[in-house]
């Protein structure tokens, strides 16, 4: 899939934060396995077994107080071009603090190197979740929407405000090329996140009475999207989903799963305690998710981008479904 | 392709095929006949069910010498036999394969037996909406007992944006306008009625709304049913027109911003005012307690039947219905700009909000009751 587009212009070097992450680890294999093969510059707490010598990894605490100048120095080093950051937490981590520091002062830290490197291109991995559930959300929401997350989901509302920091940054540094991207929900047979654990369950737990219309991106499809970004100057956010939308209700039953409705008070409440034993987000950050509609507009990056992804919000679904069975779930 | 017409192209096996699948197994079996000198003695000797229209009385084989000498008279053991073979018969007509396939789709998740695997862009299904219709004809026949004029009037545009009269706390009147202009000219798809905000909030009813075309009153959503080239109805009075009280009846209230002119300037859109009556009646309300909305965050109107009856509340009185279409507005020659100059939106607005009070001011006197 990555030899279908050929490389705009070759990459000099290119930096990723969060190796470590779905995002991070893909997109460098897909980098190195193409014709025009960037040198990928990893910084994280760890590397990657299947990257072991094929990046150039350096040992990066985000959240220390003086990530900032030893990122820039790196990049300076290395002779960095663009930098692609994706170290974000995959689920809610229970850790608040560490997860503020990380969200958002770990990707400030990224963009105040940037800035200092003089690179030429930042690619923010951000969500389309940062828009938020609400009940009266637009059918479709357009990338100049308010950012208004679910006011539980503590994750989601740093990464609102690290994409609040990073509009403002953007604007400062006018000279730099700042991409923020933020996909539906990520989904496809080898990604793995809470959300993926709670659909694999054999038995899903819905609210009674609601049936919302929900849309996916695959996961090839991502990567392709992050891909895109850094080939082609994309400054601004962009929303990214496969075309097609299905109720909630459909999709379960095209998985063959069973549901559990409840009533959306006594699940809130009830789920309080399992909130408390996992010490996660607490789940009307996620139940609201499958309240409330949230579904975003792609015409832009269809448009300017040239974005086409390859499965629509239906295919990704049943690749997640049927990949998952194959590995024994129901 | 959908599901449903994959399921009948199963379901219904080419007559040519047939022939040629009966003709084969025929040659089957004379080949076992002669090879092993087995006689098939089932009693689907002939196939007697696949045939439609073929009866199912066929000759019973005939009986074996040493069974006629133990059981019963020659005569009552066809009848018998008859029965049995019949009743077989019968019972290999049923596709075990479809029923088993049926059972399993309504049992995984109870009532999804009637959604089919693709919606539009918002909800729209198109399998839920055919088995609706049936209880909307209903709705629209007999239970108000719906009445048209002007609908000839009706543009032939692609885009056309109907403003009308609300009321009734549920979306009875967005449901039978659309469904009485679905009726007179069904080239144009479903029209796309815009609902109340609270609607969305509310469970079940916004599920169900939007599988039969409902959409969240909001400028974006309007702008993108008109672009795709949907006709829409709007009901510009909002929250406030549903849930206005008994004694204010047909008496329009405010409409809102007026987005829905700068809406049909912008995408050229002829306007269609609607007025609707017999709406006003389906659920008198005759207060709206503020505690309780404060309390539940959604409005408790309270009608003569509406919490004192529970669900039985939530029944639609029969009104008689009359839905009247306006002439149509063009903004075809207006400049464009005219969509972002707020005196030029408020001024159409109120033009198009005394065009409908005057449709109702027309056709009220014109009723002699209101049940009748």
């Amino acid at each position: 899939m990555a030899a279908r587009r050929e490389p705009e212009l070759a990459r000099r070097g290119l930096a990723i934060t969060g190796l470590g992450t779905f995002t991070g680890a893909r997109v460098a294999e897909r980098l190195l396995e193409s014709d025009a093969a960037p040198r990928v510059v990893a910084l994280d707490l760890r590397l990657p077994r299947r990257l072991e010598g094929r990046v150039r990894f350096h040992r990066v605490d985000l959240t220390e107080p003086t990530a900032d100048s030893l990122v820039a120095e790196i990049l300076e080093k290395e002779g960095c071009e663009a930098l692609l950051h994706a170290a974000f937490f995959t689920d809610p981590n229970p850790d608040l603090e560490l997860s503020h520091e990380l969200e958002v002062v770990g990707a400030l830290h990224v963009m105040n190197a940037a800035a200092a490197a003089g690179l030429r291109k930042l690619v923010v991995a951000s969500t389309a979740q940062v828009y938020g559930p609400h009940p009266d959300n637009p059918g479709y929401l357009s990338e100049a929407h308010p950012l208004r997350p679910q006011r539980d989901a503590h994750a989601l509302r740093d990464r609102a405000e690290m994409e609040g920091l990073l509009r403002i940054f953007a604007q400062r540094h006018r000279a730099m090329c700042v991409t923020s991207l933020r996909p539906a929900w990520v989904l496809g047979p080898s990604l793995e996140s809470s959300l993926t654990r709670r659909f694999e369950a054999s038995r899903v737990i819905t609210l009674m009475g609601y049936d919302p219309l929900l849309q996916f991106l695959h996961e090839d499809d991502w990567i392709d999207a992050v891909e895109l970004a850094l080939e082609r100057d994309a400054p601004g956010a962009w929303n990214l989903a496969g075309e097609g939308v299905l109720p909630l209700s459909t999709l379960l039953r095209l998985a063959g799963k069973s549901i559990l409705p409840l009533p959306h008070p006594l699940l809130y409440r009830l789920t309080h305690l399992e909130s408390l034993a996992r010490t996660g987000d607490p789940p009307a950050a996620f139940y609201d998710h499958l309240r409330f509609g949230w579904l975003v507009d792609t015409r832009r990056a269809r448009e300017e981008l040239g974005f086409e992804p390859l499965y629509s919000s239906q295919e990704a679904w049943m690749s997640f479904v049927v990949a998952r069975r194959l590995r024994g779930y129901r | 392709m959908s599901p449903e017409r994959d399921r009948r192209a199963h379901g219904r096996i080419p007559p040519e095929a047939l022939a040629e699948l009966r003709a084969s197994v025929r040659a089957l079996r004379d080949e076992l006949e002669q090879r092993f000198g087995v006689r098939d003695s089932g009693p689907t000797g002939d196939e007697p069910g696949d045939e439609p229209g073929e009866s199912v009385e066929l000759e019973p084989p005939a009986p074996e010498p040493d069974e006629r000498s133990l059981g019963p008279p020659p005569a009552r053991a066809s009848l018998f036999e008859q029965l049995r073979t019949g009743v077989r018969a019968r019972l290999e007509e049923i596709d075990v394969v479809k029923l088993y396939e049926s059972l399993r789709e309504r049992i995984a998740i109870p009532g999804a037996g009637d959604i089919s695997a693709e919606v539009d862009d918002f909800g729209l299904d198109l399998r839920y909406l055919a088995r609706a219709r049936r209880w909307l004809d209903w709705l629209y026949d007999s239970w108000w007992r719906v009445e048209l004029a002007g609908h000839e009037g009706i543009p032939d545009a692609p885009r056309v944006l109907f403003v009308a009269n609300s009321a009734g706390i549920l979306p009875w009147d967005a449901l039978m306008i659309a469904h009485a202009i679905e009726r007179t000219h069904p080239g144009h798809g479903r029209p796309r009625a815009l609902v109340a905000d609270w609607i969305a909030t509310l469970p079940f009813s916004h599920s169900r709304l939007a599988r039969l075309g409902a959409v969240r009153a909001c400028a974006e959503n309007a702008e993108r049913l008109l672009a795709q080239n949907h006709w829409v109805i709007a009901f510009p009075e909002g929250q406030k027109g549903a849930l206005k009280p008994f004694r204010e009846r047909y008496r329009l209230q405010r409409f809102a911003r007026g987005g829905f002119v700068s809406l049909a300037v912008r995408l050229r859109a002829a306007l269609v005012p609607v007025a609707v009556i017999g709406s006003e009646e389906v659920h008198p309300i005759l207060f709206e307690p503020r505690i309780l909305r404060r309390l539940l965050g959604i409005p408790v109107p309270v009608t003569p039947t509406f919490p004192w009856l529970g669900p039985l509340g939530v029944v639609p009185l029969p009104s008689r219905w009359r839905i009247r279409f306006g002439e149509p507005i063009w903004f075809d020659t207006v400049p464009m700009e005219r969509a972002g100059d707020p005196l030029y939106v408020n001024r159409t607005r109120e033009q198009v909000r005394g065009a409908i009070q005057n449709l109702l001011e027309e056709e009220l006197p014109r009723r002699r009751s209101v049940f009748a």
